[in-house]
């Protein structure tokens, strides 16, 4: 009965493969058993089928080839479909081994930040360089003369009374001392680039101040200083009214007042208003509506002189104010030593700032 | 300084002025600002902040004026106040003498005596008036000479006449160590550089600052001699501060002093004393002139009135107005006024000062306001400036915050810690010292920004933080300056300290959430990116006190300028500076950072494949990666792209002083695709030189 063991042969492989499959197959290393049982291309179940092709009679081999043909296709069908099944098995278990708590923290970037006194002065820094002014720098080591003498501070005069100098012990032919303003940077640009000048000088000064909420024996200034033809207090003003717009916001008043710096005649005291109470008064201005915010005057012609610069053909004026003053007023804390304590707690607070 | 808004009416009337609210809106104006305002009894007392260019102001009068300028009230008659008191016997002149022995330094010295006085107390006025302003209640004499500094701003002086030995009053130096009690009770050894006024025989006073204890007025005086005079404020100033004295008399004498106020001072010091204690004042006043002194004369210009306002509406009539209202007085010449200025205005020299005044009176509220047009290019910034900011950019993008610090330091503790590191970098071998330091244990300068810096770092820790990553940028101090060039002294820094937990994720085992030294590493490597490539920073071990050795590097250029310091503070520092963990730090100096940023051009890469392979082998821990990266480098493998030290392996499986380490090579062809054999012949040979050259054991 070569017809029907030939054609038992193929109804066997399929009843074989059919139960084999109903009895399911679950993982991928079953699958492919399987897979390679039926359609191996050596040993495989299929191809063996049609290896029997030769030893049929010539009759038959149409008919047998065309019944062995179906049940390939039809193997092949199911191993395609259980193919895709165990490959969506598989996207289903992975998917299931990404699972995570979405809500456990993330691995952030860590930020930084730059200190509130470098905010500021950058601000600053930005408001000026459009304004079309240069950035100068000096030494926070100075000597009496670009201190103070140059400045019209004579010796043993009592303006020097209010800025008390801590001294350094170097002989030198001017006495040595750390800076008490960044005006000496004044001196030193005259000296460098002659007139005219547009600058401004951020820096670190020092005073001999005791620690407290508003003092500090170190602290910040930013300078500036504009030396040209026909330089008025008219430019100082608008300048300095300017600045401040940019610095706090349209709609900040000024006021000027004389004072009495020696290295500038006129001497002016720049008040504006309140940024707390916007000039009706409050504890933080002692009611009067306005903050005292820099000092400022025309430079004083024996400054000029000084620096070889005909106060004649050339008139200028300088303006200096705190920046530690004003990242207090900006930033709203309390104390000025939270500046210098170096806390994270306190320096994250701006890191945001830009 | 406190003034009684009752005795300013003496001067100016003070209703007509605007009242206290009205006043206090004039002299804000005139560049006097009122602090405060408080009523006392039925007067009111402004505390008013006089700027020490203003003497003349440090008193009621002087105040008057300014009010009276700035609202265009006039001045009162005031003529009689300072006239001669009614006097009787025989005259000053006739009783007692004054010389003068240096002029320079005493230009006016003027005398009155009032004899005969009784044991009474000051007239109710004086006593009011200098009870509201704070002053001490003395005697009428002292009163009197009080009451007058207050009214005028001019010191007086009074002495017990009959404790003068020889009736008479010499003005000269002391002489090297001279000894006088003044008043205070204190026994103050004089130098020449000191005037006296002395009687026949010894100092009786410290001129301009502090009467003597000896010739002082008492209860039992009758007798008193009243002294003006005005005194070379330099001087006064020297000698003051050398003794530590600061009285209402040098304050004005340093200011300097008004000439003119001493006649005048003289006469209602008189009068008051003799109102108060009766007696009688001797007839004449006497004056004694050292170095001649005159009326200063100057002009002002029209047009540099408004070259320096920027203003044009002002004229030379209002100008004449505002300096004739502050008791100048000017005469038109054309475009400009001739001003003589009075002699209390001793502030006033040149034309720009009398700008001011008429400025003042103007009120600078009133100028107009602009924007100066440019003449010169602008932006442009010290490059050095840029450095700094560039990198305390990278730092904070690196997660770091900026602190300040303190530069304030001990010597000891400094070059204990980092003396090493002073030598290397050449500065502060022995650090600038303050003379005047507010904290002794801390006057040195810095020559690092790493001990302010580690302190920080320690509060942070002290107040719970389980991890910190702080920067500074700054300048150290050291003693290689030359010191006629202030600027020689200072080296530019930047300073960073990584501490506990950088990366505190539940997701990391707690050690690799620690800082260690290849983030310190890593960290410097990017911020000196922009300027020094990575591949030109040669690392060498470093040997400095405060870091721990064999985990610590100096850091410097393949041509050999020290760049910076990077590593692991030892336990000794942290147990000093109260740093539990560990903490790892370094500092550049900025100053040897090219100033331009290295050159980034384009380079051309392949588009083809590449092959890695990957190389283990057990090497001697004495071969550093340095090494063994430029071993295989200067193999010079025929298209080899890149060499990466792919694991580290140090297990107990390891023989000891050895490490296991695996690189992996990467080789590409711009030209074709290479071949794996080609790739695995060449590192066969690779691997075979290794072993033979560097004696590492391959697999």
């Amino acid at each position: 009965m070569p017809d029907n063991s030939a054609d038992d042969s193929i109804a066997r492989v399929l009843a074989q493969f059919r139960e084999e499959i109903d009895r399911g197959v679950s993982s991928r290393s079953e699958f492919e058993r399987v897979k390679g049982r039926y359609l191996g291309r050596e040993k495989g179940l299929v191809p063996r089928l049609f290896a029997q092709l030769k030893s049929l009679p010539a009759g038959e081999r149409a008919a047998f080839g065309a019944r062995a043909n179906e049940a390939k296709t039809a193997i092949e069908e199911t191993i395609g479909r259980l193919a895709n099944d165990i490959e969506y098995r598989e996207e289903e278990s992975r998917d299931r081994a990404a699972a995570v708590d979405v809500t456990l923290p993330g691995r952030r970037v860590r930020s930084g930040g730059l200190h509130p006194i470098t905010i500021v002065r950058r601000r600053i820094e930005d408001i000026f360089l459009r304004m079309g002014y240069s950035i100068a720098d000096g030494p926070e080591v100075e000597n009496d003369f670009h201190n103070f003498e140059a400045l019209n501070f004579p010796p043993d005069h009592p303006a020097r009374d209010t800025q008390d100098t801590l001294l350094l012990d170097r002989k030198a032919r001017s006495p040595l001392l750390l800076r008490t303003h960044t005006s000496p940077v004044q001196i030193r640009e005259m000296r460098r680039h002659g007139a005219p000048l547009r600058i401004i000088v951020p820096g670190r000064v020092y005073r001999k101040d005791e620690v407290d909420a508003t003092h500090s024996p170190v602290f910040h200034q930013v300078e500036g200083f504009v030396v040209d033809h026909g330089i008025s207090m008219a430019d100082l003003k608008g300048t300095v009214t300017a600045f401040l717009e940019e610095l706090f916001g349209a709609g900040t008043k000024t006021r000027f007042i004389p004072t009495f710096f020696p290295f500038v005649e006129p001497g002016v005291d720049v008040a504006m208003s309140c940024i707390f109470c916007k000039g009706s008064g409050c504890p933080k201005c002692k009611g009067s509506g306005w903050i005292e915010i820099m000092g400022a005057g025309m430079v004083h012609p024996k400054v000029l002189q000084g620096m070889a610069i005909d106060p004649e053909e050339y008139t200028g004026f300088a303006f200096g104010l705190g920046i530690d003053r004003v990242a207090l007023l900006r930033f709203g804390f309390p104390d000025l030593r939270l500046l210098f304590e170096g806390d994270e707690r306190f320096l994250r607070q701006f890191a945001g700032e830009p | 300084m406190r003034f009684s808004l009752d005795w300013l009416g003496d001067f100016v009337d003070v209703a007509a002025a605007g009242g206290v609210a009205g006043i206090r809106k004039r002299l804000d104006q005139g560049g006097i600002p009122v602090e405060s305002t408080e009523a006392s009894g039925s007067d009111t007392i402004l505390e008013a902040e006089i700027t020490p260019n203003r003497p003349d102001a440090m008193g009621h009068r002087g105040l008057a004026r300014e009010i009276a300028a700035m609202s265009g009230v006039p001045m009162k008659d005031f003529a009689g106040r300072y006239a001669e008191p009614p006097s009787d016997g025989d005259s000053t002149e006739h009783l007692t003498s004054i010389v003068i022995q240096v002029p320079k330094l005493c230009r006016r010295f003027g005398a009155r005596l009032v004899r005969g006085i009784e044991d009474r107390s000051s007239t109710d006025l004086v006593r009011r008036r200098l009870g509201s302003i704070g002053a001490k209640l003395i005697s009428p004499a002292v009163d009197a000479t009080n009451y007058v500094l207050w009214d005028t701003s001019q010191p007086l002086h009074a002495f017990d006449f009959d404790k003068l030995a020889g009736g008479l009053l010499i003005v000269r130096k002391a002489r090297k160590g001279e000894r006088l009690v003044t008043l205070d009770e204190i026994e103050r050894v004089l130098e020449p550089s000191d005037i006296v006024v002395a009687d026949a025989e010894r100092a009786v006073s410290l001129a301009g600052i502090m009467g003597g204890f000896d010739t002082a007025v008492t209860a039992k005086t009758r007798n008193v001699l009243l002294e003006a005079a005005w005194w070379d404020p330099v001087t006064i100033r020297r000698t003051a501060r050398r003794l530590s004295m600061h009285t209402d008399a040098s304050h004005r004498f340093e200011r300097s002093a008004d000439l003119d106020a001493i006649p005048g001072a003289l006469n209602l010091a008189a009068r008051l004393l003799l109102e108060a204690a009766g007696g009688m004042v001797a007839p004449g006043l006497l004056d004694a002139h050292g170095s001649p002194f005159r009326v200063r004369r100057t002009a002002i210009r029209l047009s540099r009135l408004r070259v320096l306002s920027g203003d044009n509406r002002l004229d030379l009539d209002f100008a004449g107005e505002a300096l004739q209202r502050l008791g100048f007085t000017a005469e038109r010449k054309g475009k400009r006024l001739s001003v003589s200025i009075p002699l209390f205005r001793t502030d006033v020299r040149r034309e720009d000062d009398l700008v001011e005044e008429v400025l003042r009176v103007y009120g600078y509220d009133r100028l107009p306001s602009r924007l100066p047009a440019a003449s010169s290019a602008g932006n442009f910034r010290e490059p050095l400036h840029r450095v700094e900011d560039r990198l305390s950019d990278l730092a904070a993008a690196a997660g770091l915050f900026e602190t300040v610090n303190y530069p304030f330091v001990d010597r000891d503790t400094q070059e204990a810690a980092f003396g090493d590191w002073l030598r290397l970098t050449e500065t502060a071998f022995e650090p600038l010292a303050i003379l005047n330091p507010l904290d002794a244990s801390r006057r040195h300068l810095r020559a690092t920004l790493l001990p302010g810096l580690l302190d920080a770092v320690s509060r942070n820790l002290r107040h719970g933080a389980a991890g910190v990553a702080l920067f500074e940028v700054g300048r150290a101090f050291g003693e290689r300056g030359e010191p006629d060039k202030p600027e020689s002294y200072e080296s530019r820094r930047f300073a960073f300290a990584l501490a506990g937990e950088q990366r505190p994720h539940w997701s990391l085992p707690e050690k690799l959430r620690e800082a260690d030294f290849f983030d310190a590493k890593g960290f410097l490597e990017r911020l000196l990116e922009p300027w020094v490539a990575s591949e030109e920073m040669v690392w060498k071990p470093a040997l400095i006190q405060a870091f721990t050795p064999g985990a610590s590097a100096i850091v410097e250029t393949r041509s050999g300028r020290l760049l910076s310091v990077v590593g692991l503070v030892g336990g000794t520092e942290r147990q000093k500076r109260g740093l539990p963990g560990n903490v790892f730090a370094g500092e550049i100096v900025v100053g040897a950072i090219p100033i331009e940023t290295r050159p980034f051009h384009f380079r051309e890469y392949s588009s083809l494949p590449a092959i890695t392979a990957d190389l283990s082998f057990a090497q001697s821990k004495e071969i550093s990666w340095e090494k063994l990266e430029e071993f295989v480098r200067s193999r010079r493998m025929p298209n080899l792209e890149s060499l990466r030290c792919l694991d580290r392996y140090e297990g107990a499986e390891m023989p000891p002083g050895e490490v296991k380490t695996t690189i992996r090579l990467t080789f590409r062809s711009s030209e074709r695709t290479l071949e794996q054999e080609e790739v695995n012949r060449e590192v066969e040979r690779l691997a075979e030189e290794l072993r033979t050259r560097l004696g590492v054991t391959i697999g």
